[in-house]
Formats: C-alpha cells, sequence, structure tokens
C-alpha cells in the first residue's frame, strides 16, 4: 500500500526494485520501532567474536517453519538485524545507518543472534535424538 | 557436515521465495517512465494555460494604467485641436477619442504649444492626425490583441446566450399568444352560444315598437347660405339676398320605430316619423313691392303685398327675419347591428337610409312685433331621400319593455330644386322611448 501511495516519489534513479525492497524495509521497520523499543547491545570491536558461525546439520533435516519460529523466538534486537543482514543482504554500514546505530552494534547482535539461533538448534538436535 | 547457519538460513528461505518475475519490474518501470512524461505534459499544459491568463491580466494592467496618461493627454490634444479647427469644429474632438491615440499623443506631448498662434497649432494637429494613422498597428494594439480576442469570445458567448433566451421567449410570447386567441375564440362562441340560447328564448318576442320623441337640429355643409333668395341677378343685386346667413334651429321629431330582430345580432327596424326641420333668415328689411319681377324662391300667399331686401331702402325700415319650417313625414329603413352588450344593455351601430315626403312647408316673416305666415318655399322637392347613421342604445327595463336611445347623423338628398345636394341639409338628433316587445 506504501509503494503505491508514494509511487510519485519514485525518482527513477536506479531500479524500481530495489526502491520498492527499500521502501518494504523502512515501512516494516518503523512498524517494528512502534511495538517495541529496541536497545541494541554494544559490544567493544575487539571482543567481537568470529563472522562465520558453523552448525553440525542437514539441510533437509531441518524445515521452514522451524527456522521461523527459531528467528521469532530470538530478542527483537537481534531478529532484526539477522534478518536485515542474512535475509535481505544488508551490509553492516546500511544497517548502522538504516538503524542508526554503529557497524559494531550491528556486528555484536548480529553474532549473539547467531550463536543464540546456533544453541536452539543444537538443542533441537539433541531432542530428537 | 557442518554448514554455515547464514547460509542455512538463507538456502532454506530461497526455497520458499516467492519473487515476482523478472521481466516484471522493467516493464512497471517503463509504464512509470510513462505515466511521468504524460504528467509533464499536463503540468507543462497547466503552466503554459496559466501563464496566459497571467500574461493577459498583465495585459489589463498595463492598459488601465496606459488609459490614465492618455485621457489626459486627449485632452490636451482635443484642446489642441480647437485651437487649430477653430470653436465651430467642437464636434470633430470626439474623432480623437481613440485608444489608439495613447503613444503619438505621448510623443508629440512635448511638442503641444497650446499657447502657439494658430498657424502652428493647425500643424501640429496635422503632424498628430498623420501619425495617429500610420501608427495604427501599435505595439499596445498587438499587446492587447489576446485580451481583445478574449473579450470577443466571452461577448459572442453572451450574445448567442442571450440570443438563444430571446428566441425562447418569442416562442414562449408566441404560444401564450396563440393560447389567448384560441381562449379568446372559446369565449367568443361560448358568448354566441349563449346569445343564440337567449335569442332563442325570446324567438316569441322578436318585434318591438317603441314610440319615440326627440329634438333635431339642421344645418348645411355648405356656406349655410339661405335658400330662401335666388341666383344673384344684375338688375337688383341687394333684393335677392341670396348670400344671406341661415342658421338651423331646433326641431322636434315624434313617431314611432318598428323592430325587428333577425338574428341574435342583427336587427332591421322602421317606422314613420313626423321630422321638422327649421331655419331662420336674418339681417332682411322690409322692401318696397317690385310688381315686374319675383326674384326669390319664395311663394307670397296671396294678399301678401310686402317683399325683402339685404339692405333698407328707405330710412327706418323694418328690420325682419325669415322662419322657414320643413316638414317631413320620414319613413327610415336601417340595419342595427349589436356590437356589444349582454340581456340587459346592448349597444347597436344603425345605418340606412329614410323617405321623406314633404308635409308641410311655410315660411313666416318675424318683425319685433309681429310673425305672419307669408307664403311658402318654391324650391323644395316633395319626395327626398337621406342617408343615416347612428348609435342605437338598449336597455330592458323588463322581459318586454325595453328603454331606447338613439343619436342619428342623417344627411339629405334631393331636397331642392335648382341646388346641388351641396345645399341640401343634414340633421343631427337624438331620440328616446319605450318599446315594447312581443
Amino acid at each position: 500500500m506504501v509503494i503505491f501511495k508514494d509511487i510519485k516519489k519514485f525518482k527513477h534513479k536506479g531500479s524500481f526494485e530495489g526502491w520498492a525492497k527499500r521502501v518494504t524495509v523502512n515501512v516494516a521497520l518503523q512498524k517494528f520501532r512502534k511495538k517495541s523499543s529496541i536497545r541494541f547491545d554494544d559490544l567493544e570491536e575487539s571482543k567481537i567474536p568470529e563472522e562465520k558461525v558453523f552448525i553440525d546439520i542437514e539441510e533437509k533435516d531441518i524445515s521452514l517453519n522451524f527456522l521461523l519460529s527459531l528467528i521469532h523466538k530470538l530478542p527483537p534486537q537481534y531478529q532484526l538485524i539477522f534478518n536485515l543482514y542474512v535475509l535481505d543482504e544488508y551490509s553492516h554500514k546500511e544497517i548502522s545507518e538504516i538503524l542508526d546505530i554503529s557497524i559494531g552494534t550491528s556486528k555484536s547482535n548480529l553474532s549473539r543472534a547467531r550463536q543464540l539461533l546456533k544453541k536452539e538448534i543444537n538443542t533441537m538436535k539433541k531432542l530428537q535424538l | 557436515m557442518s554448514k554455515d547457519i547464514d547460509k542455512l538460513f538463507k538456502d532454506k528461505f530461497k526455497e520458499s521465495k516467492t519473487t515476482a518475475p523478472t521481466e516484471a519490474w522493467p516493464v512497471i518501470q517503463a509504464k512509470l517512465k510513462m505515466r511521468r512524461i504524460n504528467r509533464l505534459i499536463y503540468t507543462f499544459s497547466v503552466l503554459g494555460f496559466l501563464g496566459l491568463i497571467s500574461f493577459m491580466l498583465f495585459s489589463t494592467q498595463t492598459e488601465k494604467t496606459l488609459s490614465k496618461p492618455l485621457q489626459k493627454n486627449t485632452s490636451l490634444k482635443n484642446e489642441v485641436i480647437l485651437k487649430g479647427k477653430g470653436v465651430n469644429d467642437v464636434n470633430d474632438v470626439n474623432d480623437v477619442n481613440d485608444v489608439n491615440d495613447v503613444n503619438d499623443v505621448n510623443v508629440n506631448k512635448d511638442k503641444l504649444p497650446v499657447s502657439k498662434p494658430q498657424e502652428d497649432s493647425k500643424k501640429l494637429y496635422a503632424t498628430i492626425t498623420t501619425e495617429k494613422e500610420s501608427k495604427n498597428n501599435m505595439p499596445l494594439e498587438k499587446t492587447s490583441f489576446f485580451k481583445e480576442k478574449f473579450k470577443d469570445t466571452v461577448i459572442e458567448k453572451q450574445v448567442k446566450r442571450i440570443d438563444s433566451l430571446v428566441n425562447s421567449l418569442d416562442h414562449l410570447v408566441d404560444h401564450l399568444k396563440d393560447d389567448l386567441k384560441k381562449e379568446k375564440k372559446k369565449l367568443i362562441k361560448k358568448k354566441d352560444s349563449i346569445d343564440v340560447v337567449n335569442f332563442n328564448k325570446e324567438k316569441r318576442r322578436r318585434w318591438n315598437v317603441i314610440p319615440v320623441f326627440g329634438i333635431s337640429n339642421s344645418g348645411r355643409l355648405s356656406d349655410n347660405v339661405t335658400t330662401l333668395g335666388t341666383t344673384r341677378a344684375v338688375t337688383y343685386p341687394d333684393k335677392y339676398f341670396d348670400d344671406n346667413k341661415s342658421s338651423g334651429l331646433i326641431a322636434s321629431t315624434y313617431g314611432f320605430n318598428v323592430v325587428f330582430r333577425a338574428t341574435n345580432r342583427i336587427s332591421i327596424q322602421t317606422g314613420i316619423f313626423s321630422k321638422e326641420l327649421r331655419f331662420l333668415t336674418e339681417g332682411l328689411f322690409l322692401s318696397e313691392f317690385i310688381p315686374d319681377v319675383n326674384p326669390t324662391n319664395i311663394i307670397y300667399n296671396p294678399g301678401v303685398e310686402v317683399r325683402f331686401s339685404n339692405t333698407p331702402d328707405i330710412v327706418g325700415s323694418e328690420s325682419v327675419s325669415l322662419s322657414q319650417s320643413i316638414l317631413y313625414m320620414e319613413m327610415p329603413f336601417e340595419f342595427k347591428y349589436r356590437m356589444f352588450g349582454d340581456s340587459k344593455f346592448n349597444t347597436n351601430v344603425v345605418g340606412g337610409f329614410s323617405f321623406l315626403y314633404l308635409n308641410k312647408n311655410e315660411i313666416r316673416a318675424k318683425t319685433n312685433t309681429s310673425s305672419r305666415s307669408i307664403g311658402k318655399a318654391g324650391n323644395l322637392l316633395t319626395t327626398s331621400t337621406s342617408l343615416n347613421i347612428g348609435l342605437d342604445i338598449e336597455y330592458h327595463l323588463s322581459k318586454r319593455l325595453v328603454l331606447n336611445s338613439a343619436v342619428m347623423y342623417k344627411k339629405h338628398y334631393n331636397t331642392y330644386k335648382d341646388y346641388n345636394n351641396e345645399y341640401s341639409p343634414y340633421n343631427v338628433g337624438m331620440h328616446v322611448g319605450i318599446g315594447y316587445k312581443f
């Protein structure tokens, strides 16, 4: 609805697809902010753990719904940054600009989100066994 | 097998991700571009129109601003023209009251030497006129071109609108007129039918006998000279008093009318009347007896030995006047047409003619002391006619009684021997009577 309403604001610079995506994200963020006051965890740059997190699991053993439920279980600030970085493929710089946070904060929150997800997946794995 | 957690999520979500076809985005983008172009065209059109309106308004303002100095300059120019052409040519001043003069008047404003001699003013007037003619296509005209066009269009539209309104009104008026005419015809028909009904009801009372009494006065359309003298003779011109003035006297009329109502509007009437005409010839004197000639139209009674002249023969001749009485038995044949009225009151126009039979013919000589019948007029015809026209009013007092009154004008014909109809008298009279219908 917002895209249709604000279509006049499309400046024809860049693709329409990108513009539409950005509008959608922005609207989602606005709604998200209204619903809850988010506090991002600030960590020192040096304490930010390794970026990549690996898990020992077969893709076929895990369902989409389960993964979605895991994301929903995350605290909002982790959820938000994980979605933006992993699913929407924003860079930390972009995320920092969108959410008005530092790049380090974005990285640390993402790392926390990954750790929590890993923990949850492992827990599930143990239960299945 | 270990797997990057990010990749795990990405891959899993990609499987279920539904994306729009890739070719859809360029199409949407192209359509949006077209829409943008259309929007730009529309915006420019609106801006152009607004610009045009602003331009025209600006032109109007400019002209208004210019018209003030124009008036001043025109009056100045008028003054110059008056001085150049003379006061008698004052009407020509109107010739320069033209909007187009504004520029050329401005150009020559500095040149206008109002107090200069007449020759200079004439030259200047010539210059102004020439420049006026040569500058018919001034920039001011150009700038006001659109304004004038716009005005023309508006006026034309208004004129067309008014024309259509006028046509509509004309149409409406015609319609109303037609309707009213039809209504009038209907009413007349209705009234006529009522009259016919009434007439049929009164069929038994179509005859009306009206005894009438009236008075009338007579005169002549000619110089109103007496007809008792005779054509002027050479020998005794003063003896014949043929040019003595004669005036009519009021006389009485009586008789009865018989009216037959033929239709509800037309009646025929006749009757018998005794009608008297009286004339008085004055300014005569008793004259000496002239036995050898009888120069007048008077037939004297036997034994009457006096004669008359319009000059006294001897000092102390007695003055005398002759009173002529002509009594006719009249039988009119007239038509009456009812113009308007109702069952109670009717107004009719009357026209017709009368046969007149001479019943009495007498001339009396009147002095201060006596009156004596001396004879009769010898120039009257026994039968004559008259043409009658008049107005008749009827008032129904009851079913059978009708009060009738009429004013009649009757012109007599063939009244005299040896006189043409110019000398024949006319008669204006009025009579009243109460008629009985049966």
